[in-house]
């Protein structure tokens, strides 16, 4: 006697088993003759330069940030837009506040420029401090 | 349809909850650390959910939508501590962040 | 409806903290040159606060009453005279905080980032006003989490400095963990009753098909969160890193105001769950579900113990005080432990002496670092023949913080013996007393080196300007003055002794 997760669960053994036995398969009657080129990460196209882990921007954390608190307060918004008529103008009025204080982080954000993307402020070398270096170098000879 | 038996819920919870307190006693990144407390947290949820459904009652719903919230705000405040850390130290290793001895 | 309005009233304090701290936000924005009026906005705000907390002296009720379909019908607050203490402890701290910060080096450096200083305070003090009141699983867990997220970041606040931002880690992550520990708890609870609200589980708990092992478990976890916020002995291992770590200000302010939301927190979510009757002499009976006393007198043995004589090979004054305030966290569960309320009587006049004494240590450890720019011991050396005013002060306050009479402090422990001996718990109070003498020393020993050490080249001529004068006066002499006339504090414990409840 099966339940309805136990077809689940037979579904998902067969599935698995499935890929298993392809892939299975696949190995045993394909030919295996690794050359460098076809070794490399991606077989055609570019060489990867340097290593996959480098750092990112830090910006991209601030606005990852700011994105996951505003996404997920806004779950504490269904709840009211499902009962808000049922309390008037008090309801409608709660939740008001609630977003003005949202719109009030979104200001302060906004206005301490953490939503500016780094714009490249290009620094053109001056003369001193090309001088400074060249001495620099010539003292530490 | 039939139902899944409540105590399945509630093993996956503790299960997700002790693999989360091992992992924050065992791993030494903090940002691992802070996926290890996200994980504790959602195992509460999940009891909480399992709770509520099985009681027939909402309040365990709520807290959950709560629960969300802080964990959003919680996640965000450790990241931009890490970050500070780490412009500090260049390490997120917590065995290296250290000054501080008996 | 009018339940709504009338949970408004109630929660006006609240309200007006919360309003100070959107107009904190908005200043903060609109005068993004010149920052030298939002401390004032901020003064101002704990000013109107504390009028509306004393303005709820003597009111009770239940804001934000939840009809579920259990017997009786309790809020998500409760508003009792109880609450009112402890929200007068937060407000009194906070003020004295802000006029630290005012004279605080350490701060005022960070000219820019002061308005989100203000904010955060009163993010803090927000939580804690919530839980002092909540009565609520739910409005604990977020109160707890709205306290902590504000203290993380101000415990980092000086970014710029390593051990800062390491306190801060240290604090999120062991504070991260707790608040989990406790959730996970807070779910076995709801899950066993199908409430979350503490009277109705007070009353649900005392069925017989209640899984005794389950409950204790639960309750174990729910105790390990607040624990951490009153840096109770297995749970206290954040405190002297992050004491040492933070901005002074904020040490202080977590070492006082911090402890006194998390006891509220705790007496409450005791009283309120787990006292089944209250007799005419005032002890209490607890429903028989879960063994409180030998855990509270064992945490609290181990706590003061802990503390104590860690603290005695400390060279670090911030780090001594952290050490000394996870003592006195010992002391003060001594006071829950004998579960009447004389017990809580004596907790709440330790508190009121709690808040002078630390505090002040602390502001002396500040103004002394404003100029020496370390917290060292040996940097007081003769610091009584070259700076009298503060030594004098400063060996006041250790005093009382070693329970000495002419202080206050004695007074505080005196309550605190009295009701161990009246519940006959003598043996408790020789161990509180034995660690009494231990504290002495190391207490003594910052004398001795104010003192018997001959002032050298390197010791800081401190002349506190005219305001840090007034303050430190101000709260060096109630703790003298209380000391011999402890008639006020002793009347306003009683008076404050209301938990809504049974």
């Amino acid at each position: 006697m099966l339940t309805d997760f136990g077809k689940i669960l037979i579904f998902i053994i067969l599935a698995i088993v499935f890929v298993i036995i392809t892939l299975l398969i696949s190995k045993l009657i394909r030919p295996n003759r690794p050359t460098f080129e076809k070794q490399k990460v991606y077989e055609c196209g570019e060489n990867p330069e340097g290593s996959p882990w480098v750092k990112f921007n830090i910006r991209f954390y601030v606005v990852a940030l700011i994105f996951i608190i505003f996404d997920v307060e806004v779950v504490l918004l269904f709840p009211w837009a499902l009962i808000y008529k049922e309390y008037g103008i008090y309801g409608f009025a709660v939740g008001l506040i609630f977003l003005l204080i949202l719109g009030l982080g979104m200001a302060y954000e906004w206005r301490k420029g953490d939503l500016e993307w780094a714009r490249p402020q290009p620094k053109p070398p001056k003369l001193s401090d090309i001088l400074n270096r060249n001495s620099e170098t010539l003292n530490s000879n | 349809m039939s139902s899944v038996p409540m105590e399945y819920y509630l093993i996956l919870s503790a299960f997700m909850f002790i693999v989360g307190v091992t992992g924050v006693l065992i791993r030494r990144n903090a940002i691992v650390v802070f996926m290890c407390i996200e994980l504790m947290l959602n195992s509460a949820n999940l009891s909480l959910v399992t709770f509520s459904s099985y009681l027939g009652n909402p309040i365990g719903q709520i807290f959950v939508f709560f629960v969300m919230t802080v964990a959003a705000a919680e996640a965000a405040v450790g990241l931009a501590i890490i970050i500070a850390i780490f412009r500090n130290k260049l390490t997120v290793n917590i065995d290296e962040i250290n000054i501080f001895k008996w | 409806m009018t339940n709504l309005y009338q949970s408004i009233l109630l929660i006006l304090p609240e309200i007006v903290v919360s309003s100070v701290l959107i107009i904190l936000v908005l200043s903060d924005l609109i005068f993004h040159k010149d920052k030298r009026v939002i401390p004032f906005i901020a003064g101002l705000g704990i000013i109107v606060t504390g009028a509306f907390v004393i303005n709820q002296f003597g009111i009770t009720g239940f804001a934000f009453q939840t009809s579920s379909q259990t017997v009786r019908n309790y809020g998500m607050m409760a508003i009792d005279s109880f609450g009112v203490f402890f929200k007068l402890i937060v407000t009194a701290s906070s003020l004295l905080i802000l006029f630290f910060s005012h004279a605080s080096n350490e701060i005022q450096k960070t000219k820019d980032r002061l308005g989100e200083y203000y904010a955060l305070i009163f993010g803090m003090i927000l939580g804690m006003f919530f839980m002092i009141s909540a009565t609520d699983m739910i409005l604990i867990y977020l109160s707890m989490e709205m306290m902590s997220l504000s203290s993380y970041v101000l415990a980092g606040f000086t970014k710029l400095r390593d051990r800062s931002s390491e306190a801060s880690l240290k604090y999120l992550i062991y504070g991260a963990v707790s608040s989990g520990l406790m959730l996970f708890g807070i779910s076995i609870v709801y899950g066993m009753t199908g409430s979350t609200n503490l009277y109705v589980i007070n009353s649900l708990i005392q069925a017989p098909q209640i899984n005794l092992f389950a409950l204790s478990f639960a309750i174990v976890l729910i105790f390990a969160g607040i624990g951490y916020k009153i840096s109770s002995a297995p749970f206290h291992f954040w405190t002297p890193d992050v004491y040492e770590g933070a901005p002074i200000t904020i040490t202080a302010f977590l070492s006082v105001a911090s402890k006194a939301a998390g006891f509220a927190l705790l007496i409450r979510f005791i009283k309120t769950t787990f006292v089944s009757y209250i007799d005419s002499n005032g002890s209490w009976t607890l429903i028989n579900v879960f063994d409180w006393k030998p855990i509270l007198i064992g945490i609290s043995i181990l706590t003061m113990t802990l503390g104590n004589f860690s603290a005695l090979w400390q060279d670090n004054l911030k780090r001594m005080l952290a050490y000394s305030s996870i003592a006195h966290a010992g002391y003060l569960l001594l006071g829950l432990v004998v579960f009447s309320n004389q017990g809580l009587i004596a907790i709440l006049i330790y508190f009121i002496v709690y808040l002078l004494m630390n505090l002040g240590a602390f502001l002396i450890v500040m103004l002394v670092a404003n100029k020496t720019g370390s917290e060292e011991i040996d940097d007081y050396n003769g610091l009584g023949y070259t700076s009298p005013l503060l030594a004098v002060s400063f060996a006041i306050f250790l005093i009382s913080l070693t329970g000495l009479p002419p202080t206050a402090g004695f007074i505080g422990k005196l309550y605190l013996f009295i009701a161990l001996v009246d519940a006959k718990m003598i043996f408790v109070a020789v161990i509180a007393l034995l660690n009494s003498v231990v504290s002495l020393y190391y207490y003594i020993r910052v004398l001795k080196h104010m003192y018997l050490v001959k002032p050298t080249e390197s010791t800081a001529t401190v002349v506190p300007s005219l305001n840090n004068r007034i303050l430190v006066l101000a709260l060096a002499a109630p703790v003298l003055i209380f000391g011999i006339y402890f008639a006020p504090i002793v009347d306003l414990a009683k008076n404050c002794l209301v938990i809504l409840g049974l």
